[in-house]
């Protein structure tokens, strides 16, 4: 469902906050009804709305001096504004409008109209801001930085696929990665930058650099310990001004396909989820690593899995364990893996989650990006068999 | 703002005034935490109570303040985490980075 625009009414007539109120709401807005400035200001101050509609005349502070103190407070000067008053003389009209006020709307105009006018508005700004981010999008890729390879690693005796969905299409925060170092050796990676959405979409491929340069040196000096990979990359971050300030989980995984065997060390990650065919059931595998670059140290561990044909690993970012309840919103991964058991132990799970619709429905339900890594074991072949 | 806050005993107690803290509110969030912490509180106690969810760039926010703050010789305990938002703590290990307390009472004798 798309987000319904916040719209903070201002004026001191019970009446007018009560008609255009409902007006707003019948329209489909989600409308915020303030009888003064100062409640205006105490609503501002729980949350922004997408704008503000304020009476000129009212007792105490009014529409001007409420609209000079918004100006003067940088959280709020670029929340579109627009008068709406009986005060219509030109003096006014042009002293409102030179407060950077999107309109000034005489208090008589048909309410349809009104609602109209803030449609427009909000319209305008919405494809201006989807334009921004297609553009953006695309000098990303003209600069060839994806946050998601384009392909997938084939590596004997596994099956691997990636599932990725950014947050209202910014390219996000989380990222995917794979490293095939040799025949032998291929790393799998998964991160998710925790900040805003351009700083995380930015740091991300900062991130991303330093992580593949870090895991392609440990290896040509002969470590392919996931853990002290980890240590390293950990260490370098902490000591680095310019990226220690942004934080971000880390799941490292190395894929040795002479032994069949996989390592795996996280920092700040979410369990990974083993769904063990023998068993019929999904194990949590659990790391010990703190957040990269929070300590020096980062208390991280290696796990080290041998898996069994049919058995599926899956990788999982906190965008996907988000959960909308009555009482609101909570993370809930107990939830996710009661769900997700049902699609996993046949040999086309990756594919049936893709397309039976769960992932884009867990994906649509969250302000947030959701990836997902999906590694299976097949038999000693590329084929998409158990045994 | 987001943050209340009042001084008890030697902690700046800052109650978090949302419901749901998530990508929308936290940069304001963290500059507002940094204030504190830039301000020279050495103790700063952050009340979860009123927030029912919290996603990972808010906590993001909050592990960046506390970067600042041991680099101030400052600390940040966390108390009033519903069990959800607890249960998050712990499967990012921000348990292990975090004091968490259940209440203010608690963070202040240490308990």
């Amino acid at each position: 469902m798309p987000k319904r625009s916040k719209i903070l009414l201002v004026d001191d007539s019970p009446l007018v906050l009560l008609v255009i109120g409902q007006a707003l709401e019948k329209e489909g807005f989600d409308s915020r009804r303030a009888g003064s400035v100062e409640e205006a200001m105490a609503l501002l101050e729980k949350e922004i709305p997408d704008l503000i509609l304020s009476d000129y005349q009212m007792p105490g502070t009014d529409g001007f001096a409420f609209r000079q103190s918004l100006i003067a407070i940088p959280e709020y000067k670029n929340i579109p504004f627009m008068f709406l008053t009986s005060v219509t003389d030109h003096a006014h009209m042009i002293t409102g409008m030179s407060m950077d006020a999107i309109d000034y709307i005489d208090k008589d105009t048909p309410i349809t109209f009104v609602i109209s006018k803030i449609n427009n508005f909000l319209n305008s700004i919405r494809e201006r801001h989807e334009h921004t981010i297609r553009e953006l999008s695309s000098a990303a890729m003209a600069l060839n930085l994806y946050s998601v390879p384009q392909e997938t690693p084939r590596i004997r005796g596994f099956e691997i696929d990636f599932w990725h969905k950014s947050f209202e299409n910014y390219p996000g925060g989380d990222f995917i990665d794979a490293i095939t170092i040799n025949n032998r050796y291929t790393f799998i990676i998964m991160g998710d930058v925790m900040g805003k959405k351009w700083g995380a979409w930015f740091f991300s491929f900062g991130y991303l650099s330093y992580i593949r340069a870090a895991v392609r040196l440990c290896v040509s000096e002969g470590d392919v310990s996931t853990r002290s990979i980890m240590q390293k990359i950990n260490l370098v971050i902490y000591h680095d001004p310019v990226v220690s300030e942004v934080l971000s989980t880390l799941s490292l995984i190395m894929i040795d396909s002479e032994h069949e065997t996989l390592s795996y060390t996280g920092a700040g990650d979410l369990p990974l989820l083993y769904f063990s065919y023998a068993e019929q059931r999904i194990n949590r595998i659990t790391s010990s690593g703190l957040l990269l670059g929070i300590s020096k140290e980062g208390g991280f561990d290696e796990h080290l899995l041998t898996m069994q044909p049919g058995d599926q690993l899956l990788l999982i970012t906190d965008g996907l364990i988000d959960k909308e309840t009555p009482v609101g919103k909570k993370t809930d991964l107990d939830s996710f893996i009661n769900e997700i058991a049902k699609y996993l132990g046949k040999f086309n799970s990756f594919e049936s989650l893709k397309h039976d619709g769960f992932l884009n429905q867990k994906a649509n339900e969250q302000i947030d990006d959701c990836s997902l890594i999906f590694i299976q074991k097949t038999a000693n072949d590329i084929t998409n068999t158990f045994a | 703002m987001i943050l209340q806050t009042h001084l008890l005993n030697n902690a700046l107690i800052a109650d978090i005034q949302l419901k749901e803290a998530n990508l929308s509110n936290s940069e304001q969030f963290k500059g507002e935490l940094i204030s504190l912490i830039n301000n020279g509180n050495k103790f700063v106690v952050v009340n979860f109570e009123q927030v029912t969810y919290v996603d990972s760039s808010f906590l993001g926010a909050l592990v960046s303040a506390l970067k600042l703050a041991m680099n101030n010789s400052a600390d940040i305990a966390v108390v009033g985490l519903n069990s959800d938002i607890r249960s998050l703590f712990q499967l990012v290990r921000l348990d292990k980075v975090f004091r968490i307390y259940t209440n203010t009472q608690e963070a202040l004798t240490g308990a």
